[in-house]
């Protein structure tokens, strides 16, 4: 069973005239160690999908599982206890708490109450194997786009999720800090995570098993039936991952 | 103008809760003010409103009584006279009505005069026919009176009450000892002009500033009249306000502190929130607002919060405290404001919306000055100066970021410190007001019975079980002997007396021989004694004693008329004087067990009160005004504490909800937030202890100084108390505020981050 399911998810912003259905039936699966990359343009809804994926918004309609668990009409409480136990979150502009180290930042998942016992520890080790030791006690100011988006990626696997979900982890990056970024993000699915990354960066359809656009609110494959680019794509790579 | 109400009107209602918070604030600050003015007000102007109602004459003179026309002709010769009125006042008779009786009834007989000096607040004044009495409204709420009623005195006769009187020439039965009544020179003295012979003369003044030449002349031609007391109707005033004075100041001053507080409170608020919206700030500016109109819209949504929810916090500070204030009035023979308190209770709506409006203008005018490019880049929350470890868990990361904005963290502590130590200076007044009523420790008294038993028994007393000491005690009421005018009363010992009674000694010092004394400061003040100076005492035998004064005490008792001796001089003078034992016991001494074994000697023992047992009433109203007061402040703490919780958690939300999407749930926000309601109680619960301590206590106690050395200091289990109340409220401010932060977004706040 995939990691990730969502069906006829249907979520709309405003009323009335003004209204816009930014999600109209989209359905996803996301299997273990698969990275799925969602498309779109400014306003199509890329990270409203994410959002009800990861429990931090609710749909109007439709259904989203998550590690075999129902997200979709959970409670608060249950929705906490899920993102604690199986899904990480990488955002654009990293979200490390100015007044805490990078490492104070990773650390400060596993100091909510039902963390992993282990969390703590883990926190540490990511830190050393992303290579974050000798930066591990800098305040987020004095560290590079890059630095920052590394520690938000340990912060985010620090309960050792199933599921993670990236919005834009390369949008606030350079190439070669994006390019990094983008190369953990395929190792951390590699050990058997999913993930579903939403972006605007063609690189990071590079590291994607699939590349899903969202078109009038459904997510729709951007490669045709036998796996040949479509107009999205850029030259000479096939959107589908060599097996 | 109707756009900027609508457009500030639609703010409001997209920040609902933001606005409820700011209006529950604003009435909880309106909340004591209102009740601080309720009760100044009612206190300040209380005497200036009686005396008006009752016409209570501009000098009151007391002599000897005289016949009607000596001592008229002596009036009618006075300057500055306007009206004159005469009475004889007979002291110490005995009054009975509805089961009560007092043996200290003071009967007014009007005798000359249309000017009576009394406001009828009930029923109608005498006629002259027969069988009428005006009581004064203490005695008649004392003792149930209502027009109708009879009342007996003196064994005799019983009159009809037709009417209730109030007269603020001094405070009312039962605070005042006499129960006064009234009656008409007509239906008591026919056929003997005994009646007539009025020993008050009250005097009505054309121009009250010159009362000083006609007292002068007064005093001139007072040849022949005895023992002339004057007293003026400013001197009234005085002696009323001194005791009003200390609540009327504490009542300003914390009124003031809660203002303050809320203040900076919604200062602090309306900074947070003007730091939030920087960028939309910035963005109006760009499009051509000029910082004059942000900031007008910023005020009018200020005034649209803050004047419904002044009003109301006022109303009902002032209906809350209503009933307390007007008992404390009637106690002072004062009357309440009634609608006369509408205007200064509308001045101090205008200040506190004044204030209000001034703390939430002035972030968003100084923020819409700057250059809109400066304000569209200055949205974000600047990084603390902290090391960047992360030990304590989420409770220390909650302190940290109550600590980043170092101003508005001392703000909210010293408004919290300030608030609670007022409530500990307010328990501890009302426990000191309790114990004056209950404890006679609290005056210096150190023995806890009497016994009218022989001084030959006193080892017998003495080896009852839980009976510490036991010695005799006389009392002698006496006056002195150049003034005779002036009572005192002569308290003796045969031994040093401050293992007895230890009233603090003022200047000077103890008793050591039988020739010397030490006086209360209500009798050096009335006597000019000072150590080195002689009393004379004229006993009631006739004999007359002279003792050295060698020491001046603060007593509460009579008024600190009083005198503490040796008895040797005044069992020269009687030897068949009778002391009572005065009996000091054990701690926890079994009481009914030692009352049974005095009675078995042959005297049941009298419990010692303290120096105003018979006001324990008024005590008891005042102690139920000052808790009211200071759960009104209380009520001011939790707000502070919640404000400042609420602006942390707005400014900080980015960080809640980044947290709550790594999986923290309410109980782990919860945790953050009291880490930030710790960072602010636990420093002002310390120092509350010490400004209640240092500040608060001394200051109040020197303002009593000139009556008594007031044991004044919250005690251990207030401290306790008012610590763990800043604990509970802590812990309400961060379940009230969890609850709303865990019920916002958790995408608004990351976006805002």
């Amino acid at each position: 069973m995939a990691l990730v399911q969502a069906r006829g998810l249907v979520r709309t912003f405003g009323a009335g005239r003004a209204a816009r259905r930014v999600l109209d039936g989209a359905d996803l699966d996301v299997e273990r160690g698969e990275i799925v990359a969602v498309l779109g343009r400014s306003g199509t809804g890329k990270s409203t999908l994410l959002h009800l994926l990861g429990g931090l918004d609710r749909p109007e309609a439709g259904t989203v599982q998550v590690a075999g668990e129902q997200v979709t009409g959970a409670s608060e409480r249950r929705l906490s206890a899920l993102r604690r136990r199986h899904l990480g979150f990488v955002f654009q502009f990293f979200h490390l708490l100015p007044e805490l180290s990078g490492e104070a930042n990773v650390l400060l998942a596993a100091s909510v109450r039902g963390a992993h016992p282990d969390a703590a520890a883990r926190g540490r080790a990511l830190v050393d194997r992303l290579g974050l030791r000798p930066v591990a006690g800098t305040l987020p100011a004095q560290l590079s786009g890059g630095e920052q988006q590394r520690f938000a990626i340990a912060r985010a696997l620090v309960n050792d999720p199933a599921v993670v979900l990236a919005d834009e982890p390369t949008g606030n990056l350079d190439a070669e800090a994006g390019a990094e970024v983008l190369r953990l993000l395929r190792g951390v699915a590699d050990e058997g995570r999913a993930l579903v990354v939403v972006t605007h960066d063609p690189a990071a359809t590079a590291i994607a098993d699939r590349v899903l656009s969202l078109v009038d609110g459904r997510l729709v494959a951007d490669a045709d039936a036998e796996g040949r680019l479509t107009s999205h794509a850029p030259e000479g790579r096939l959107w589908a991952r060599d097996p | 103008m109707t756009g900027l109400v609508r457009a500030a009107y639609a703010g409001l209602r997209a920040r609902r809760g933001r606005t409820a918070l700011a209006a529950l604030g604003i009435a909880a600050a309106a909340l004591v003010v209102g009740t601080g003015t309720t009760v100044s007000y009612g206190l300040a102007t209380g005497f200036e409103r009686a005396a008006r109602q009752a016409d209570l004459p501009d000098v009151i003179a007391r002599f000897d009584h005289r016949s009607l026309a000596s001592v008229d002709e002596r009036v009618r010769a006075l300057p500055n006279l306007a009206g004159r009125s005469y009475r004889r006042e007979f002291l110490g008779q005995r009054l009975a009505a509805n089961g009560h009786e007092t043996d200290q009834g003071a009967i007014d007989i009007l005798v000359r005069g249309e000017r009576r000096g009394y406001a009828i607040v009930r029923g109608r004044d005498l006629s002259g026919a027969d069988g009428e009495v005006v009581v004064e409204r203490g005695l008649a709420d004392a003792w149930d009176l209502a027009p109708g009623s009879l009342i007996e005195f003196n064994r005799g006769g019983r009159l009809r009450v037709v009417g209730i009187a109030v007269s603020p020439d001094n405070v009312a039965y039962p605070l005042a000892r006499a129960a006064r009544v009234y009656v008409d020179v007509r239906q008591i003295g026919r056929g003997t002009d005994w009646f007539s012979r009025p020993n008050v003369a009250l005097l009505w003044l054309r121009d009250r500033s010159r009362a000083d030449i006609t007292l002068a002349q007064a005093r001139a031609v007072s040849y022949g009249l005895e023992d002339l007391r004057l007293l003026t109707r400013t001197g009234i005033q005085v002696l009323l306000g001194q005791a009003a004075g200390i609540v009327l100041a504490l009542l300003s001053a914390f009124s003031l502190v809660a203002l303050l507080g809320a203040g900076t409170m919604l200062a602090a608020g309306a900074q947070a929130d003007v730091q939030r919206r920087l960028p939309a700030l910035g963005v109006q500016r760009a499009l051509g607002f000029t910082p004059g109109r942000i900031a007008a819209l910023q005020a009018t949504e200020a005034a649209l919060v803050a004047v419904p929810a002044a009003a109301i916090g006022l109303a009902a500070g002032a209906l809350a405290v209503a009933g307390p204030a007007a008992d404390l009035l009637a106690a002072l023979n004062e009357q309440p404001p009634g609608g006369a308190l509408v205007l200064p209770l509308a001045g101090c709506l205008a200040g506190v919306v004044a204030v209000v409006c001034a703390a939430a203008t002035w972030p968003a005018w100084r923020a819409a000055r700057r250059p809109p490019a400066e304000i569209l880049r200055g949205g974000d929350v600047a990084p603390a100066r902290f090391g960047g470890g992360g030990r304590g868990g989420l409770v220390a990361l909650g302190a940290r970021f109550a600590l980043a904005r170092r101003g508005r963290w001392a703000a909210s502590v010293a408004t919290v410190a300030a608030c609670a130590g007022i409530v500990l200076l307010m328990l501890g007044l009302a426990s000191l007001l309790e114990r004056l009523r209950d404890d006679p420790g609290t005056v210096g008294k150190r023995y806890q019975l009497t016994a009218r038993l022989d001084p030959s028994l006193v080892p017998a007393v003495e080896r009852i079980p839980g009976v510490d000491a036991a010695t005799p005690r006389y009392a002698v009421d006496a006056s002195d002997a150049f003034r005779l005018g002036e009572p005192l009363r002569l308290v003796a010992y045969p031994g040093d007396h401050t293992a007895f009674e230890a009233p603090p000694l003022a200047a000077g010092r103890r008793v050591r021989g039988p020739g010397e004394a030490e006086v209360g400061l209500g009798l050096a003040d009335a006597l000019g004694l000072r150590p080195g100076s002689t009393m004379a005492a004229q006993l009631p035998s006739g004999g007359e004693l002279r003792f050295k004064v060698v020491g001046v005490v603060r007593a509460l008792e009579r008024e600190g008329r009083l005198a503490w001796v040796r008895p040797d001089r005044l069992l020269a003078d009687d030897p068949g004087l009778t002391p009572s034992l005065a009996i000091r016991l054990r701690p926890g001494a079994d009481r009914a067990r030692v009352d049974a074994a005095l009675s078995a000697l042959g005297a049941p023992p009298q419990a010692v009160g303290g120096a105003t047992t018979s006001n324990a009433a008024f005590l008891g109203v005042l102690a139920a005004v000052l808790r009211g007061v200071g759960l009104a402040v209380g009520l001011v703490c939790l707000y502070a504490l919640v404000q400042a919780l609420a602006v942390t958690t707005r400014e900080r939300r980015g960080a809640v909800a980044l947290l709550r999407a790594c999986g923290a749930d309410s109980a782990s926000v919860a945790r953050l937030l009291a880490g930030a309601a710790l960072a602010v109680a636990l420093p002002a619960a310390v120092l509350a202890v010490v400004l209640e301590r240092v500040a608060f206590a001394p200051l109040v106690a020197s303002l009593a100084a000139g009556y008594a050395e007031l044991p004044l200091g919250a005690a251990p289990g207030q401290v306790l108390l008012v610590v763990a109340g800043l604990g509970v409220l802590a812990a309400l401010a961060t379940a009230l505020v969890a609850r709303r932060a865990g019920r916002e977004p958790i995408i608004a706040g990351l976006r805002e981050e």
